[in-house]
């Protein structure tokens, strides 16, 4: 009887699961979805999304950096070999929602050394949700969209049983060492995920031999998931997740990271029934808190010994459904609320006098509340449209005396500030033939500035040598984009090419402030931030996905960014053309794999924010793998070559021109049980 | 469901517990001298008042000392909140004394039973003996209260004394505020006295002062400051920033008319 509700429970998982990727379809059609997780892959997911999976994630050691920067939409600022901060489309920092399971979370350093991606491991992950600006505002007012990481969840695959996967790897550039456990056991209606990550990475070695000194870091990650059934449609599920980093370098900045740490908890309940109108019904609240230290003391020549801690608390909640109206119809509803606390300072010790300390991000605090819908109309079997519209209430205030003290030194008084954020588009899809398709959407966003640019005080950028001030009377970024794409799907092979163009009002720059001194020793000036009347984003990403042999796949994808401001000066930090290909043969459990990695020249730059030319370059990778069993264990071999040629290069968004790694060879042997 | 409805009640209030936060507001009960530190108390014979001195610090140091005078009829022992008090600062260092600027009450009314007054201490004890006299004159009767008074120099100096380039006349700057410098705006406050003779030290309002605070060991200053300008018995107010802790000095020039009185005068301020 026992084991009979257990084939039940398995069955209804099984279709839950299909269910939901249809819906999820249907909903979230523009979305791109990057699966993550072996075991789910290999249960839920159909073949041209397994190809996707492998050409996105290297190797198995990955690191979940390494898998945003080979999406054509994404571009990733580079500090040091951890650490980078991505950009959707070239939109970053406050422009874009990185979102941990529709959780916020928020880094706790000034200078934007920890983007949340840090603190998440692909093992922790099921799948990376990426949405783009026309419907990337549902779980956030956002100009640029939203990179969601979804948080794996238990299986029920294996009654009383327990099973896992053991990773183990090296690299040669960076001498680095990557181990990895994940860990499954399900009994009636409880199942347990847990999983820990080590990495360790010392100085790598950059194209032609040069070590590159503080380059390097060392982290663990631990994450543990409880799943409670209740009933056939409810479910319980509590995560926790924790990822401390120690000593991590970063040769472009003048300083390093002592200690880099993350707890993230959640509680989550689910009500799922796809035969009712309510489909599907979360409820989700949480809290995480970031501790950042910088660290100064391993470098030579240090002026002056400075500490520079940061921390951040967020707790939230968040209420999402999924309403089937009709055959025809469906709906998404969501609700969130969440307060975000922001607190670092800076503190420089000169002997023989007493410590010179002050805020670098006054006590500030976001409190946030926003209603969101999408409406999809399925109007015929090949016409679609859908309507998405979102609005957030923000208040930003300084909590304390001394925060509202020191930010009154520029003159503002009343640094508080509320804003409505209002959020629409509307997309419409055709089907014109079997094999091609087309999407057109339009979407008016907008977004609060960030803490560092509405108080931020004397943040130091190393890019370009100012120190920053923010400016608590920018008024929201107001952006207007249009979007359409295509894709031509023939049997196994897609091509897809999509063409967008945003234009920015109240474009969120900065100015060069002659009545300030500078506070950073060697600085060359100050700048505070400012509301400039518009900039545009334009550009385009195309893909392939072709399989001209039955043993054979051919991956491409190449993405083109051109932005302006309204002056027709280039915008800052924005990545050249580039193109990365993978040609695939797997005869039988052997796959062997070519890949080119091309980025043009950049020569549209903008000087007065740091930036020079950047040479194009291109690199050869070489990976091959094995699928194989050893003991009835299921064993997973990679290994591989990455820049062959051993290039000396760098990328246009690479601060301070550092040289990315070398020739570097891997080895992963991976073991499920 | 309703197992998990409990579950999602109790996040709830946990959440809502996480949001709210008390306070409670005691207004205590304030006597006119709390906070203040007592540092004698006597008799001013034929005035038949008790006189207490307090002070707003712990140990008085060179430069601007604020003192508050209580004064009771010693023989009812009543408050007396209505006295004309003059005070008579003397250094006596053996071989010659002099006085010091000072600052006699501004009314004979008393503000919260409390005569504020004050002295400039011009040079530590350590030169001789400082005395203070008060004068006090109750109901038309006139008495005198001595009490000696110990003065330290300071680790950071709040008194400066120049030549004026212009007229060759001695200048004593007193800073007065910031007491507690914070960061952010602080007020600044300086008083300026002439020496016209061992004994008279008149308040100068006739200059003009440029002051540019600066961090001497990172070589920054500070925005938006506001020049100390007059406001009569010598003092004069501005405004001074201050964007973190440790070491600030505060540089100050001193302008009569077009000429330049002085401009090598600076305060350190440490906190």
């Amino acid at each position: 009887m026992k084991r009979l509700s257990h084939i039940v429970i398995l069955l209804l998982i099984v279709i839950n699961c299909q269910a939901q990727n249809k819906n999820t379809n249907l909903v979230k059609d523009s979305n791109r979805v990057i699966n993550l997780d072996e075991v789910t892959l290999i249960t839920k997911q159909n073949v041209p999304q397994r190809r996707l999976v492998n050409f996105f994630k290297a190797n198995n050691a990955s690191t979940l950096e390494d898998i945003l920067s080979r999406l054509p939409e994404l571009s990733l600022t580079r500090r040091g070999a951890y650490g980078m901060d991505p950009a959707i489309r070239s939109f970053n920092g406050g422009q874009i929602n990185v979102l941990v399971d529709g959780m916020r979370i928020h880094g706790a350093c000034t200078d934007k050394m920890d983007p949340v991606t840090i603190y998440i491991e692909p093992i922790n992950l099921e799948t990376l949700e990426l949405q783009t600006a026309s419907n990337g505002f549902s779980s956030g007012s956002s100009i640029g969209g939203t990179i969601n990481m979804k948080i794996a969840e238990p299986d029920y695959l294996n009654n009383k049983k327990v099973t896992g996967i053991i990773s183990s790897g090296y690299q040669t550039a960076a001498k680095s060492f990557y181990e990895s456990i994940r860990l499954n056991y399900a009994t009636g209606k409880w199942a347990m995920r847990a999983s820990a990550t080590y990495r360790h990475n010392s100085n790598y070695r950059s194209g032609g031999g040069e070590k590159i000194n503080f380059s390097q870091y060392e982290k663990i990650n631990y994450s543990l998931s409880v799943k409670y059934l209740q009933g056939a449609y409810n479910f319980i599920r509590a995560d926790v997740l924790m990822d401390d980093g120690w000593n991590i370098g970063y040769p472009a900045l003048p300083m390093d990271v002592g200690y880099a740490g993350a707890r993230i908890g959640s509680l989550s309940f689910v009500h799922e029934n796809r035969q009712k109108h309510l489909a599907k019904f979360q409820l989700k609240g949480y809290a995480n808190q970031v501790h950042h230290y910088m660290d100064d003391t391993h470098r030579p020549d240090v002026p002056m010994h400075m500490d520079m801690p940061g921390e951040s608390k967020t707790i939230g909640l968040y209420s999402e459904a999924e309403i089937i109206i009709n055959k025809k119809q469906s709906m998404m509803l969501r609700a969130d609320a969440s307060s975000t606390f922001l607190k670092a300072s800076m503190t420089m010790y000169q002997p023989g006098q007493l410590p010179m300390y002050m805020l670098t991000w006054p006590d500030n605090k976001k409190n946030q509340f926003g209603l969101s819908s999408s409406w999809v109309l399925q109007k015929d079997s090949t016409t679609k449209w859908q309507l998405n519209v979102r609005i957030d209430f923000i208040r930003a205030t300084l909590t304390t005396e001394e925060a509202k003290s020191q930010v009154g030194i520029f003159g503002f008084q009343h640094a508080s500030k509320n804003n409505v954020l209002k959020n629409g588009s509307v997309q419409f899809t055709k089907k014109i033939s079997s094999t091609i398709k087309a999407n057109a959407s339009i979407a008016y966003t907008e977004r609060v500035p960030t803490a560092s640019e509405r108080y931020g005080f004397y943040l130091f950028n190393s890019n370009d040598g100012y120190d920053y001030i923010g400016n608590p009377q920018l008024q929201p970024e107001e952006s207007l984009q249009a979007e359409i794409s295509a894709s031509y799907n023939p049997a196994r092979n897609k091509v897809q090419l999509s063409l967008f163009y945003s234009r920015i009002s109240h474009f969120i720059s900065s100015i060069t402030n002659n009545n300030v001194s500078t506070m950073t020793i060697g600085a060359h000036g100050v700048k505070t931030y400012n509301n400039i009347p518009h900039a545009f984003v334009s550009g385009l990403e195309a893909s392939c996905f072709l399989k001209p042999f039955q043993k054979f796949d051919f991956v491409s994808t190449l993405r083109y960014t051109y932005a302006q401001d309204y002056k027709d000066e280039p915008l800052p930090g924005i990545a050249p053309l580039k193109n990365v290909s993978s040609i695939r043969y797997q005869p039988n459990k052997i796959f062997y794999q070519v890949e080119t990695e091309m980025a043009a020249a950049q020569n549209r730059i903008r000087i007065s924010s740091g930036e020079d030319e950047t040479k194009p370059y291109t690199l050869w990778h070489v990976r091959l793998g094995l699928n194989s069993t050893l003991f009835q264990k299921n064993i997973e071999i990679q290994t591989g070559i990455e820049n062959i040629f051993d290039k000396n290069y760098h990328e246009h968004l690479d601060w301070g021109n550092i040289a990315r790694p070398g020739r570097n060879a891997y080895l992963q042997i991976k073991m499920m049980f | 469901m309703k197992k998990s409805f409990n579950v999602m009640l109790s996040l709830a209030s946990f959440i809502i517990l996480f949001f709210t936060s008390c306070s409670k507001n005691e207004i205590p009960e304030s006597s006119p001298t709390d906070g203040l530190t007592k540092i004698t108390e006597g008799y001013a014979p034929g005035a038949a008042a008790k006189v207490e001195v307090y002070t707003s610090v712990s140990v008085i140091n060179t430069g601007y000392t604020n003192l508050y005078l209580a004064i009771y009829d010693s023989l009812s022992g009543n408050r007396v909140d209505n006295a004309n008090i003059q005070l008579t600062p003397m250094m006596d260092m053996g071989s010659m004394q002099h006085s010091s600027p000072f600052e006699n009450p501004a009314s004979v009314n008393a503000v919260n039973h409390l005569f504020p007054c004050s002295v400039v201490f011009i040079m530590p004890s350590t030169a001789g003996n400082w005395t203070v006299s008060v004068t006090v004159l109750v109901n038309g009767k006139l008495g005198t209260f001595s009490f000696p008074v110990t003065v330290v120099d300071p680790v950071k100096s709040t008194l400066k004394s120049f030549t004026a380039l212009n007229n060759g006349a001695k200048y004593f700057v007193a800073l007065i505020n910031p007491v507690k410098p914070h960061i952010g705006i602080n007020d600044m406050e300086i008083a300026i006295y002439k020496k016209e003779s061992m004994m008279s030290y008149p308040a100068e309002n006739g200059f003009t002062i440029l002051m540019e605070p600066e961090m001497p060991t990172m070589g920054h200053g500070s925005p938006n400051n506001v020049n100390p300008i007059g406001i009569g018995n010598g003092h004069y107010k501005g405004k001074v920033n201050f964007t973190m802790t440790g070491l600030w000095q505060v540089n100050l020039e001193f302008m009569m008319g077009s000429e330049v009185a002085d401009d090598t005068q600076f305060f350190e301020i440490e906190f």
